[in-house]
């Protein structure tokens, strides 16, 4: 289209590109000043005048066909605008990519192209766009600002392709066309704006920055995820030395160590927690990760340490600075998940690993303290901030309740076990199942539980083993019959029903409820033993042994009870049976058992299984001799 | 319920806009003698029932979309929309009743129970007290010391939880305790344009385990509810039981109904919490969810003051109702008893009430239907009812009170029955009290001092009447319309489609001109709908005019996106005319792909005639949408009468500016399209070239295109045949060829042979008719033809011309053909010879005689 010049206009016209100017000038003057007037509601309603500023000044510019003497102007306001309103909303949104989409097509009106390129997309735009920019050298700087938004939003979207190529068409002018995001990035060099050009809230250098920065670090901790280790150590230095805020600092520097540790380096890795943690913003991920590679290292009391500090961090409340005005590398982070090693989760959770780890590793006592100020922490309402459950990824609240109680009982605390346990029963009491109304049922034969079960019987259990702590057999006894009473009521229908959640199915897994079959089996069969009623117990021992195949402890208790009892013949064919298992490799280490059944299982572990066999042994050939 | 005879008493009017209060955002709550009712704009009334009078009014910086209460600490709590929740004391409220009770008292003791605004004090809410700035908030509930927020996200609605702000405190946007994302939620689009108000917001609703504290105010509030043991573990597990934790529920406008364990949601900004982990979907209403609210519906076993509601009940906006319970099954088990019910919808609001009641407003009637096992031993539907479970039928009962935008069940209910408080939609604060002893009568004498409260009572009764028969009387005259106008297009339709042969009854005719529109010359077409049938057309029907361009024609994908002009025809009597003049062309770039065609036809719209009357919505207080509108009737719904095709091409767009018509002379050479501002903003741009296209090089260097159409003099001279008696054949055809072009008489006038015309991109197109001999076809000899010449610099226009012409002559062919056709019919012997000499000229055609050089 060709434009003529008529008489008179253009003195008007340069004033209103001023006007408009002034105006982007201020409006970005005014969201500076609310960025640094801290958090209050007036920054927030200053930033968004800002916004509303901007946005009525876009709609002026476009409200006109589209020149090239203005457009250097409208393209700085509509990245302006792209910045403000992704950063007060801390997040890129699809309507920003239409903001971008316009800006380049009213860049395409002047040239007259606009028809030609619209089927291919935001990508096909870019090319075009980039390929019209070359006729005009003034929109360049503005151009590349808004091709470095593009990239962040397609950075945050996760559109690498279109990220790659976009990079690609930028950098065409330097040779080579790499297919390395990083090294793009790195070779990219936007026009230095000229000292005569509107205000930006943020420039295309610094926005270049950002983009490295958070770009590296995505890759790295990609990279780590999957496991490809020394390309994520590179990814991560490049983060590390790049420009970036403390918090992002701590986190590549806790990602290092991660990567570091898993790569067989525990000095190295340990030098960057070091670093991590004096970053002084947020301590729990690398302590959390120092922990790891304690453990990794064996060396349980600094790893029992660092649990610690860790509780202790998480219970400082963590005061949000204000997010800054800008496109920040925060905003192009990936959404923090739970799966990542990163994650290091809330207070509550701290407390759990750190309680767990200790009854794991024996420290029983303190164990029992942690479980009880867990469950402190998670039922006490009274405080106005109360902690979360550990639930997924770590174990469901009822569980929390049964290892807190196998810790006390483990840590010689019977009766405050019994109390954890009554606490559980009457807390669930409402959804244990009623007494059957009707009698029609009758001729189904089976008598289904509800999902509950498992932890039903497993309390029962464990307040079996305090009575035997506390020395009272009838009670321990009748306990641990009520288990088994519920315990082979329960058939496999019971997964179906009820609001199950996912450990819940895994607490009822069969591999479980055999376990938790045979260790009251045991139970009940050793307290018989120990009431001088070996028949009774002979019999529970049987049952164990028959539920439980894979317990090679039943089979001992068994084979014990036996010998009592004098019956040779048989205790000489179980005998010759766990001969030949002991030979065969232990498999099932691979089990994972829940840790309040680990622990009831080790309480019933016969005390000296080889000696057992080998007196039997003995005892065997001098029979033989006879 | 049967017992229960609603009264209803108007306690004062509110200010409301123009064509009512849109349902979703007003609300009325009520704590002792004292209402707060927000209507939807920025203020909030105070008023007092004992002294019926106005407290005070706040005035806040945005909309007001949710009021919540905490009488226990004596503050409300208020969203206000854009902005973020403010806290107001109740004490200040107070206060500034006592200081202005003396003043105001005279002028609020109005008999009729109106109160204008004016005299309360209108105080302003500045919004630097806002005690949590958000711009995304929708909705907000207070529990205990929290406060529970739903925010939009960019994609996502958010569930944040603070430490409750008391009133008087500053921000602290420290206090978050926790956050979680839900569904998805679709922002409406728009870059640029402004933020506008949803329709619908989501819900939220507290429910806390028996073994909890008890939640704030008193049990019948608009917040929290406190669910049964059996219920609240089977809706949210093991884990929230036993945590004793209280659970969020959220009904979104999308129809989703989740809930978060409030005990989970403790999270730093580091890790904000997992959405899989923490968020259950309960359920889908497919539909807006109005309100979500929990009952008791069986009696306590014994006379327990708090008992614990037994049942979850949600409800969206259509009417779509759902009910859960927990029940055991035969084998003891705990199981989920769930049920859906449909209710008459739009619902507007809804309450839950006492035993039971659940309250639900509709544009016609206010309702009641009751959960509750024990409802009336009559009931018939009692009998497929398993014990303890829910009705399988609800009868919704009515209380005679139409379009309530809000309601709210008082505390202060009369022994056995209930007060409800409402909003209508015309602004009228209302108490609708069902006494459960005011059916039986009692002859009480009437003492002359309660004889002015009975009249007060049966006036307020008259006044509930007679709102509620204009709102039946409207629905009734809406139904009766559209019946009137369904038998109107049922003639008109009948009249059409009988009428294949001969005229029709209903006709558009369509012609094309040029004209100046806008400082750019225009090809326009005209279309010209007669009516000359017996009715006429009314309300409902609608010219559908389709424009479809010869490039999108040919090209079958984009073939869908011919551009469809609807003109609404508004009364059309018999005998009437309606012309609608379209452009079509050239466009902005300045071309015109010829050939158009423009089909008419007529449309009747079966939704917007019939639509309003079948949902029986009241249009002010419900504008017709897509939501209120029932499914039988979709969005495209109606009657299609095709009319009329027509086709424009080149022959009919050119122009001759060369010959000497008056009008034609005034279209100047075409020039392109120059915006003022365009023109100013050139300014800058600086000298550009003039284009220096391949086009105008070759119109300057290349001879023109030229092609040329043979046709055998005898078959046109047969065919124009009397009309253009007294001209040369050759002037006659150049007539027939542009018969439909303006120009037709000018070539008769001048007896021309050939013209000069100008293409609508502003080439130019010569025409020529010359009279020649074929010698070379037949071997009887040289057969006299016609040659018309198109000559044009650009190929594409000498394209179409041509394609104009060999379409005339199509036609021109295909009449033959059907003269043929009917000669074979009629008398052999007659007309053997004009026969024979037909299918000769038939012959000749066919033979090649297109010479394109």
């Amino acid at each position: 289209m060709a434009h003529r010049t008529p008489p008179g206009s253009s003195a008007s016209h340069a004033s209103c590109l001023d006007l408009w100017r002034e105006k982007n000038d201020q409006l970005v003057q005014q969201a500076k000043v609310a960025q640094d007037s801290g958090l209050s509601p007036r920054r927030q309603q200053l930033a968004q005048d800002a916004l509303e500023g901007l946005r009525g000044l876009l709609h002026s510019l476009q409200g006109l066909p589209a020149a090239v003497s203005v457009l250097p102007l409208e393209l700085t306001v509509i990245c302006n605008f792209i910045t403000l309103r992704a950063s007060l909303a801390q997040g890129f949104t699809e309507d920003l990519a239409q903001d971008i989409q316009q800006g380049l097509e009213r860049v395409l009106e002047t040239q007259e192209q606009l028809k030609a390129r619209l089927e291919h997309g935001l990508r096909g735009l870019w090319d075009s766009v980039l390929h019209v920019s070359s006729l005009l050298p003034e929109l360049l700087p503005a151009l590349h600002h808004l091709a470095g938004l593009q990239a962040a939003l397609w950075l945050s979207t996760d559109r690498l392709g279109d990220l790659t190529l976009l990079l690609q068409t930028l950098n065409v002018s330097q040779s080579g066309a790499s297919e390395d995001l990083l090294l793009l990035l790195k070779t990219w060099r936007p026009p230095a704006e000229e000292s005569d050009a509107p205000l930006t809230l943020q420039d295309a250098q610094d926005l270049r920055g950002v983009l490295l920065t958070a770009f590296a670090y995505r890759q790295g901790l990609q990279e780590l995820i999957t496991g490809n280790l020394p390309r994520a150590l590179s990814s991560l230095h490049e983060a590390a030395s790049g420009l970036c805020p403390r918090p992002v600092l701590v986190q590549v520097y806790t990602a290092l160590g991660t990567c570091l540790r898993k790569m067989g380096s525990p000095q190295r890795a340990l030098l960057y927690l070091v670093a991590a943690l004096k970053g002084e913003s947020t301590w729990g991920p690398p302590l959390l990760e120092a922990s790891r590679l304690y453990r990794q290292l064996e060396n349980t009391a600094a790893e029992i340490e660092c649990l610690e500090l860790l509780v202790e961090a998480l219970s400082v409340a963590h005061i949000p600075e204000a997010p800054q005005l800008l496109i920040e590398v925060e905003l192009l982070l990936p959404r923090p998940d739970p799966a990542s090693p990163l994650h290091c989760g809330t207070q509550s959770q701290a407390k759990y690993l750190l309680a767990s780890r200790c009854l794991q590793t024996g420290r029983a006592e303190n164990a029992a303290e942690h479980y009880l100020d867990l469950l402190a922490l998670l039922l006490d309402g009274s405080e106005p901030k109360f902690s979360p459950p550990p639930c997924p990824p770590g174990p469901c609240v009822p569980e929390v309740f049964l290892e807190a109680a196998a810790a006390l009982i483990q840590a010689g605390r019977a009766q405050d076990a019994l109390t954890v346990c009554e606490e559980l029963l009457s807390r669930m009491s409402s959804l244990l199942p009623k007494r059957p109304r009707l009698w029609e049922d009758a001729r189904r034969g089976t008598k289904e539980l509800p999902h509950c079960s498992p932890w039903v019987s497993a309390t029962y259990l464990l307040q079996g083993q305090a009575w035997v702590q506390l020395g009272a057999q009838k009670e321990a006894i009748s306990e641990f019959s009520r288990c088994l009473e519920l315990l082979f009521q329960a058939t496999p229908k019971d997964k179906e029903q009820g609001p199950a959640s996912s450990c819940e199915q895994g607490c009822t897994s069969d591999v479980a409820l055999q376990q938790l079959r045979a260790a009251a089996l045991i139970s009940r069969g050793l307290e018989w033993v120990a009431s001088g009623q070996d028949t009774k117990a002979l019999q529970d021992f049987l049952l164990s042994v028959q539920v439980c195949p894979g317990n090679q402890d039943a089979s001992f208790h068994l084979l014990q009870t036996l010998r009592r009892l004098d019956r040779r013949d048989e205790a000489t064919a179980l005998w010759r049976r766990l001969e030949a298992q002991t030979e065969l490799p232990q498999e099932n280490a691979a089990w994972s058992l829940p840790l309040y059944l680990e622990t009831c299982l080790g309480w019933i572990h016969p005390p000296d299984r080889e000696t057992l066999l080998e007196e039997f042994r003995t005892s065997l050939l001098e029979t033989r001799d006879l | 319920m049967a017992g229960l005879a609603p009264r209803v008493e108007y306690l004062a009017g509110f200010c409301c806009p123009l064509g009512g209060l849109a349902a979703g955002k007003p609300r009325v709550l009520c704590h002792g003698a004292e209402v707060f009712l927000s209507t939807g704009s920025e203020l909030v009334y105070v008023y007092d029932r004992e002294g019926r009078l106005l407290i005070a009014v706040y005035k806040f910086p945005g909309q007001v979309w949710h009021l919540e209460l905490l009488a226990l600490h004596r503050a409300l709590y208020v969203l206000c929309a854009r902005s973020g929740i403010y806290c107001l004391s109740l004490d200040q409220a107070s206060r500034s009743v006592s200081r202005d009770d003396e003043d105001d008292r005279d002028d609020q003791d109005s008999e009729d129970g109106q109160v204008d605004e004016l005299p309360a004090p209108v105080i302003p809410v500045h919004p630097d007290t806002c005690v949590l700035p958000s711009a995304t908030l929708h909705a907000f509930t207070v529990l205990d010391d929290v406060l529970i927020t739903l925010a939009q996200g960019p994609t996502q609605w958010k569930v944040q939880v603070f430490e409750r702000p008391c009133p008087g405190e500053d921000p602290r946007p420290g206090g978050q305790i926790g956050e979680v994302e839900l569904s998805t939620c679709t922002p409406p689009a728009g870059s640029l344009g402004e933020p506008t108000a949803p329709r619908f917001l989501p819900v939220l609703c507290c429910a806390s385990p028996p073994g909890s504290r008890a939640p704030h105010g008193h049990p019948w509030g608009s917040g929290g509810v406190m669910l049964e043991g059996p219920l609240f573990g089977l809706l949210f597990g093991s884990d929230a039981s036993l945590l004793e934790s209280p659970v969020i529920l959220c009904g979104l406008p999308d129809g989703q109904l989740c809930c978060v364990v409030l005990k989970t949601l403790v999270t730093s900004r580091s890790a904000p919490g997992d959405p899989k982990a923490l968020v259950k979907i309960l359920h889908h209403l497919e539909e807006p969810v109005i309100f979500i609210g929990a009952l008791r519906t069986e009696l306590p076993s014994e006379d327990v003051e708090d008992a614990y509601c037994d049942c979850l009940v949600a409800l969206g906006h259509h009417g779509r109702a759902l009910a859960i319970k927990a029940s055991w099954d035969e084998a003891g088990h705990l199981v989920p008893e769930l049920r859906e019910y449909s209710l008459p919808g739009p619902v507007l609001c809804a309450a839950r009430g006492r035993g039971g009641h659940v309250y639900h407003s509709t544009p016609s009637d206010l309702c009641v239907v009751d959960l509750a096992q024990e409802s009336s031993p009559w009931d018939l539907t009692q009998r497929d009812r398993a014990p303890g479970g829910l009705p399988s039928l609800l009868c919704p009962a009515s209380l005679s009170a139409c379009s309530v935008v809000t309601l709210s069940v008082s505390s202060r209910a009369p022994e056995g029955g209930a007060e409800l408080l409402a909003l209508s939609a015309k602004g009228r604060l209302m108490t609708c009290s069902l006494d459960p002893h005011s059916e039986t009568p009692h002859p009480t004498r009437v003492t002359s001092a309660n004889a002015g409260q009975k009249i007060k009572e049966l006036l307020s009764g008259i006044g509930t009447v007679s709102e509620r028969v204009s709102s039946l009387k409207k629905a009734v005259d809406q139904r009766d319309k559209a019946l009137t106008c369904l038998n109107e297009a049922m003639n008109v339709s009948c009249a059409l489609l009988s009428s294949r042969e001969g005229p029709r009854p209903i006709s558009c005719t369509i012609s094309t001109s040029w004209s100046r529109l806008q400082l750019q010359d225009m090809l326009t077409a005209t279309c010209l709908l007669e009516n000359s049938s017996g009715f006429s057309l009314d309300r409902g029907w609608a010219l559908c005019i389709q424009v479809l361009r010869s490039s999108q024609a040919l090209d079958l994908d984009s073939a869908v996106s011919a551009i469809t002009y609807t003109i609404p025809v508004d009364q059309l009597g018999p005998g009437g005319q309606r012309e609608v003049t379209l452009p079509l062309g050239p466009g902005e770039d300045g071309a015109l792909d010829l050939p158009v065609t423009v089909s008419c036809a007529l449309f009747y719209s079966l939704r917007e005639v019939v639509g309003g009357a079948l949902a029986l919505t009241d249009p002010f207080k419900d504008p017709p949408s897509n939501e209120c509108t029932p499914d039988v009737l979709p969005e495209q719904e109606g009657v299609c009468l095709p009319l009329s095709e027509h086709t424009v091409d080149m022959l009919q767009g050119l122009r001759f500016p060369g010959l000497a018509a008056p009008h034609t002379q005034a279209l100047g050479p075409l020039s392109p399209a120059r915006d003022p501002v365009h023109t100013f903003l050139g300014t800058c741009c600086g000298p550009v070239s003039q284009p220096a296209g391949p086009a105008s090089l070759r119109a300057k260097y290349l001879p023109p295109s030229v092609a040329t159409i043979k046709v055998s003099a005898e078959l046109l001279r047969a065919t124009l045949g009397d009309s253009h008696a007294g001209v040369s054949l050759c002037c006659a055809t150049l007539q027939w060829l542009l018969a439909e072009n303006a120009a037709a008489d000018i070539v008769r006038a001048q007896a021309l042979s050939s013209v000069q015309g100008v293409a609508p991109d502003g080439t130019d197109v010569h025409l020529i008719i010359r009279e020649v001999a074929v010698t070379d076809l037949c071997p009887a000899g040289p057969i006299q033809a016609m040659e018309i010449q198109v000559e044009s610099s650009s190929l594409a226009n000498m394209c179409r011309a041509h394609h104009a012409i060999v379409g005339r002559l199509q036609t021109l062919l295909r009449e033959v053909q059907t003269l043929r056709d009917r000669l074979c019919t009629e008398d052999e012997a007659s007309s053997c010879t004009t026969a024979q000499r037909l299918l000769q000229v038939y012959r000749q055609l066919r033979s090649p005689s297109l010479l394109l050089l």
